[in-house]
């Protein structure tokens, strides 16, 4: 695993939607929550790349559920961190922090 | 949840659209979360909004998905085009030959059927490049596993490309603007590429057993 990889924006944005779903994260809360917390719309096939890219990077992994009549017959496929996502978002939240240490952007911006 | 919003199906073009380009392990969680949000918008919005969101997340996901495709089997994706490209160049400049093969062995009967030789010496031609550029297609389709359409597509958008590149030079640098009626011809053999790619691609998800509709 590399040690210096950061999350990019949308990574990073997904992690945290999935952070937040728990077991509750498949392609449409992921989708719903970014939608939700971003006020910006984002494309199935957005999260599905992010989310694949991320599983190949070993930081989300997944999993099939069972297929559904609501869902034409078609499984959910869930997706959860894993300890290398959760190292990865707080090595970036970290770079973050110590870049925007003392520039004082949130009460400027606020 | 409306009774006529719960037996609503998704535009069968858009869903066809998705099943073309997304990776196999992919287009079935994509197609369900698609139509759970739809049949929901559905219910709530109306038909016709529901339908518009579909549209307008297929075409958001299909660029999504083609690159996703390509970024994981970069090589793949370039040695099947590059064969394909390759394979134009070596059968391309044979298609003709056999043409004019053809009638020179049957001199007589063109002789008398001079409407049957000019179809051949000149429609005849088209429609083995055509011919020719499917079945070009169908190879880079078969290689290229997974990313059918993105490698059809690249290899259609660069023959596309050198047609127009070619009309263009020789319309500017000679003033001869008879290439410009047979751009038809020469988009078609680009199309023809990437059908190939869409009948490969449908025909492995039909035998994947899972169906490409909603």
């Amino acid at each position: 695993m590399r040690d210096r990889d950061y999350l990019g924006e949308f990574e990073h944005i997904i992690i945290l939607a999935l952070l937040r779903l728990e077991d509750r994260a498949y392609g449409v809360t992921v989708r719903q929550e970014i939608e939700l917390r971003t006020d910006r719309e984002v494309s199935i096939g957005a999260v599905y790349a992010t989310l694949d890219r991320l599983e190949r990077k070993g930081y989300v992994a997944s999993h099939r559920g069972d297929p559904t009549p609501e869902r034409g017959g078609r499984s959910k496929r869930f997706f959860r961190i894993t300890a290398d996502g959760v190292k990865a978002v707080r090595r970036t939240h970290r770079a973050l922090e110590s870049m925007t240490e003392g520039l004082g952007l949130v009460r400027s911006y606020a | 949840m409306t009774t006529e919003a719960h037996f609503v199906q998704p535009p069968r073009i858009a869903v066809w659209l998705i099943s073309l380009f997304a990776l196999a392990e992919d287009a079935e969680s994509i197609l369900g979360d698609l139509l759970e949000e739809f049949s929901l918008l559905a219910s709530k919005s109306g038909v016709a909004a529901a339908r518009g969101w579909y549209w307008r997340q297929t075409i958001k996901t299909v660029p999504r998905l083609a690159g996703f495709g390509i970024r994981t089997a970069p090589w793949l994706t370039a040695g099947a085009v590059a064969g394909g490209f390759l394979l134009r160049r070596l059968v391309g400049p044979r298609v003709t030959s056999v043409i004019f093969a053809v009638i020179e062995r049957y001199p007589a009967f063109f002789e008398h059927h001079f409407s049957v030789y000019v179809f051949f010496a000149s429609t005849a031609i088209d429609i083995a490049h055509l011919i020719t550029f499917l079945l070009i297609g169908f190879v880079v389709a078969l290689v290229a596993r997974g990313r059918e359409m993105v490698a059809t597509m690249a290899l259609g958008f660069i023959f596309g490309g050198m047609a127009v590149f070619a009309a263009v030079y020789v319309v500017t640098r000679f003033g001869d603007v008879t290439p410009l009626p047979r751009l038809a011809w020469y988009f078609s053999d680009a199309f023809a590429v990437v059908a190939a790619g869409a009948m490969v691609r449908t025909r492995r998800l039909a035998a994947k057993g899972r169906p490409s509709a909603a």
